[in-house]
Parts: structure tokens; C-alpha cells; sequence
């Protein structure tokens, strides 16, 4: 799809791997014009609309600004709008759920990586263990349904991938430096068919302009572990 | 109406308001058959997709399709009946508010389970969120005409949800922290009273709220 000069979009986030990232793949994926704005914080907290980022404001040459907010929001707007979502609506549905578990996950991660005492961080973990086990386990068997072809459903990039390969980029790339061994606890979870859809997302065509900015999520899941001596 | 009359739902969720009531009021809101189920629990828990509640079981011409995740339910219903518009940008509008509304649960959670020396913060930080969504509501109200609606004139997905969420946070909550609703109310103007109470009117709502106490009592109560 050939880049709309009148239309172009701006990304306000912070400058990290983090919820903005499905939203930094979808744009890359549109090829449409945008930019990444990082307001500092938090300064500019104020005047963003609802105190919160991301932010996506799409700027019209003949109209003014639609500015929308909350990270699975915006991600399902670019998606619907540049044909990442199907337009049936069941199969969109099965796409959104994949979003919303990875989401439920992350929070998990969350909640153990914020724990105060040593006991809820414990409760919390196993909470995130647990939960990261059975996501796998639904996100392997869609992969299996649909032939195990490096898709979620049909044989291109959709909004499915991109969110299932966003959220373990924002776990084993973005959080790394929160949580050190974080890689370690994820990646032997990882089944072939999650690491040949994380492969393939990355390797797209339509995704040249992001992956060149370069860590490598597949990279990542594929370096074979060290042996232990 | 995309779906066939033959069709009919089955909700699973737990015998509470708690995530599931959008879901209820839009499949009420659709005249859609529906039952609910309430697994046992933690018994059930490992026959559900992904453990977890509410799970949504479509079934028509034999055939059973299966979603979860609340919020995913709620747009897949709102769709399929109608209640979300077609309009990408003003659907984006509509959803934004519910992801807005639904940011404010691990907010609340947050606050409750807090030890001494965070609650202050845990506190002022659910307040300034409820603030935000309260702030919205009347920001978006202002700027429809009708006043019985948050857009347009029709009941939408965004009326729906917004009803759900005042009776969460007013009503269902209170089995958690009893004075909820003294923090809740003080905050609502009259004319967001008044939506709610409009909303609950509404004939398509009716036959699942007349199961349901009303909110007006609760609203014009001055015992807070």
C-alpha cells in the first residue's frame, strides 16, 4: 500500500520497549509516514489528553487531528485501518483475544516484578509462571491449527502476530534490565512453533523499517544456550 | 443483527457482577438467547480455555465457537449486534473509554491490598484515575446532544459500559470495601446521575435489570 502524503501519523511514548511496541510495529507494517515523539516526563504529563502515553495523533492535511490514547485501543485502530484485522467479525475476535491473554500475562509479569516482600513476589511469580505456561500452550495450538506456517491465522502478517510477537519482545528485550534472568525463565518455555513465528514476524518485508532498529528478539529465542560445563 | 435466530449463548462466569455484567446487559441489550453458567470453582478451572472467567459459548447449526476475555467478549457482542459503530474512528472512541475505565481495577486493587506506608499513595493515585474517567464521562456528554446517551441518540456500547461501571464501582465493589461508594458518588454530577438513571430505563435493558436493584435509590441516597 503506497504511503497517503496527507495523512501522517505521530507515536508519543516513552523511548523503550514497552505497551507502545505492538503500535511501533503496526505503523512500520501500514507504511505510512510517522514519527516517535518521547515527551519528557513527567513534565509533559499534563498535556496529553489523559495524563498517560502512548498517544496516537493522526494529523490530516485537510482535517484536523484525531488523537486517541490506551495501547490496545490504538492498536486495534491502525490494525482495522490498514487491514491487519479481518473484517469478519469472529475472526477479528479470535485475533483481539490473542492481545488481550498476552496482555493478562504481562500484567502477571508485572505484578511479580513490583512485589514488595519476598512473600507476594513468590505468590506472584508462580501467578505469571503459570499463566506464561498456559499461554504458550493456546498460542502453540493456534499455531498448529493454522499449519504451523510461522502465522496465527492465514499465511501473512496480521495483527495476531504482531501482538504475540510484541509482548515477548517487551518481556525478553525491553524488561531485560529490570529483570536479568527473565530471559532465562521465558525462553525454554518457548515451542519451535512460537520461535518460527517470532522468526517470521521479524524476517517480514513489511517490517524492514522497524527491524532495522535493531533488538533482535529473534535473535534472541534462537542463540542456542550455552552447555552447562 | 449479524447472527441467526437459531443461535443462542451460554455466559460462564462466577454468580457476581464483578467482569461479566457488559457482557450480560449486551446480550440482553441484543434480545439474544442466552443462559448463564456458573462453573465451580477452582473444579472447573482447567476446562476452560484459559482457565480463567467469563468464557462466551456461541452456538448455532450444530456448531460451538468459543471466546474469552472479557473485553474481547464485549466487542465481539457490540459488533455482532449493532452496538458499536462501523465507523473506525468513532468505534476507537467508544473503546477508548472502556480501556480507560478498565485501567482503574488494578488501580483499585492496588489501594486495597496496600500496606501501611503505601496506601497514601496507592490511594491518591486511584482517586486521580477516577477523577480522569469521571472527567471524561461528563467531557463526552457535554458534547453529544442528546443527553440520555454518550453518543448519538440510540443506546450504544459506550452507555452500556458506562453503566456497568458505576454499578461495579457503586454497587458490586462494596463486598470488598464498604465505602466505595462514599468515595464514588460525591465525585458524580448531575447530569452523569442522570445518564445512568436514563440508561437503566432503557425498554432493551429491561430484562435484565428488573432482576437487578435499581441504581436510583442508591444515587439520590444522601447517606454519605
Amino acid at each position: 500500500m503506497a504511503a497517503n502524503k496527507n495523512l501522517q501519523y505521530t507515536l508519543r511514548y516513552f523511548d523503550r520497549i514497552g505497551v507502545a511496541e505492538g503500535s511501533k510495529l503496526l505503523l512500520s507494517a501500514a507504511n505510512v509516514e510517522w514519527t516517535e515523539e518521547h515527551p519528557e516526563w513527567p513534565l509533559e504529563k499534563p498535556n496529553q489528553p489523559f495524563g498517560r502515553m502512548p498517544v496516537l495523533i493522526e494529523k490530516h492535511s485537510n482535517d484536523k487531528d484525531f488523537v486517541i490514547c490506551e495501547s490496545g485501543n490504538i492498536e486495534r485502530y491502525l490494525a482495522r485501518a490498514y487491514g491487519f484485522i479481518p473484517s469478519d467479525i469472529r475472526q477479528a475476535a479470535l485475533q483481539e483475544q490473542l492481545r488481550d491473554q498476552a496482555s493478562d500475562m504481562f500484567a502477571a509479569f508485572i505484578s511479580q516484578l513490583v512485589a514488595k516482600s519476598e512473600e507476594d513476589r513468590k505468590e506472584n511469580f508462580a501467578k505469571f509462571d503459570g499463566l506464561l505456561d498456559k499461554l504458550v500452550e493456546v498460542q502453540t495450538k493456534q499455531i498448529n491449527a493454522n499449519g504451523n506456517i510461522g502465522h496465527m491465522f492465514g499465511d501473512r502478517l496480521s495483527y495476531a502476530d504482531i501482538v504475540t510477537y510484541a509482548f515477548y519482545k517487551i518481556i525478553v528485550v525491553g524488561m531485560v534490565k529490570r529483570q536479568a534472568n527473565i530471559v532465562n525463565i521465558v525462553k525454554p518455555k518457548l515451542t519451535p512453533q512460537l520461535i518460527k513465528l517470532i522468526t517470521t514476524v521479524e524476517a517480514n518485508p513489511l517490517l524492514a523499517s522497524y527491524t532495522a532498529r535493531g533488538d533482535s528478539l529473534a535473535a534472541i529465542v534462537t542463540k542456542p544456550t550455552p552447555a552447562r560445563l | 443483527m449479524l447472527s441467526g435466530s437459531d443461535t443462542v449463548y451460554v455466559l460462564r462466569y462466577f454468580d457476581l457482577i464483578g467482569r461479566a455484567e457488559g457482557c450480560r446487559l449486551l446480550l440482553t441489550a441484543a434480545n439474544a438467547s442466552w443462559t448463564e453458567e456458573h462453573p465451580e470453582w477452582p473444579a472447573e478451572k482447567a476446562n476452560q480455555p484459559f482457565e480463567r472467567l467469563p468464557v462466551l459459548v456461541e452456538r448455532s447449526n450444530g456448531d460451538e465457537w468459543i471466546l474469552c476475555e472479557s473485553l474481547t467478549i464485549e466487542r465481539y457482542l457490540a459488533r455482532v449486534f449493532g452496538f458499536m459503530p462501523t465507523d473506525l474512528k468513532q468505534a476507537a472512541l467508544q473503546e477508548q473509554m472502556v480501556d480507560q475505565q478498565a485501567d482503574l481495577a488494578p488501580a483499585f486493587m492496588a489501594q486495597l491490598m496496600a500496606t501501611d506506608d503505601m496506601k497514601s499513595k496507592q490511594i491518591d493515585e486511584f482517586n486521580t484515575l477516577l477523577d480522569r474517567i469521571v472527567k471524561e464521562h461528563g467531557r463526552i456528554l457535554s458534547r453529544n446532544s442528546s443527553k440520555q446517551h454518550l453518543f448519538g441518540d440510540q443506546l450504544s456500547y459506550a452507555d452500556i459500559s458506562l453503566y456497568a461501571f458505576y454499578k461495579v464501582y457503586i454497587v458490586y465493589l462494596k463486598i470488598y470495601q464498604s465505602n466505595i461508594d462514599e468515595i464514588v458518588k460525591p465525585k458524580l454530577t448531575p447530569e452523569i446521575i442522570n445518564l445512568i438513571l436514563s440508561i437503566e430505563k432503557e425498554p432493551l435493558l429491561a430484562p435484565h435489570l428488573s432482576k437487578c436493584d435499581s441504581m436510583a435509590a442508591v444515587l439520590s441516597s444522601k447517606a454519605f
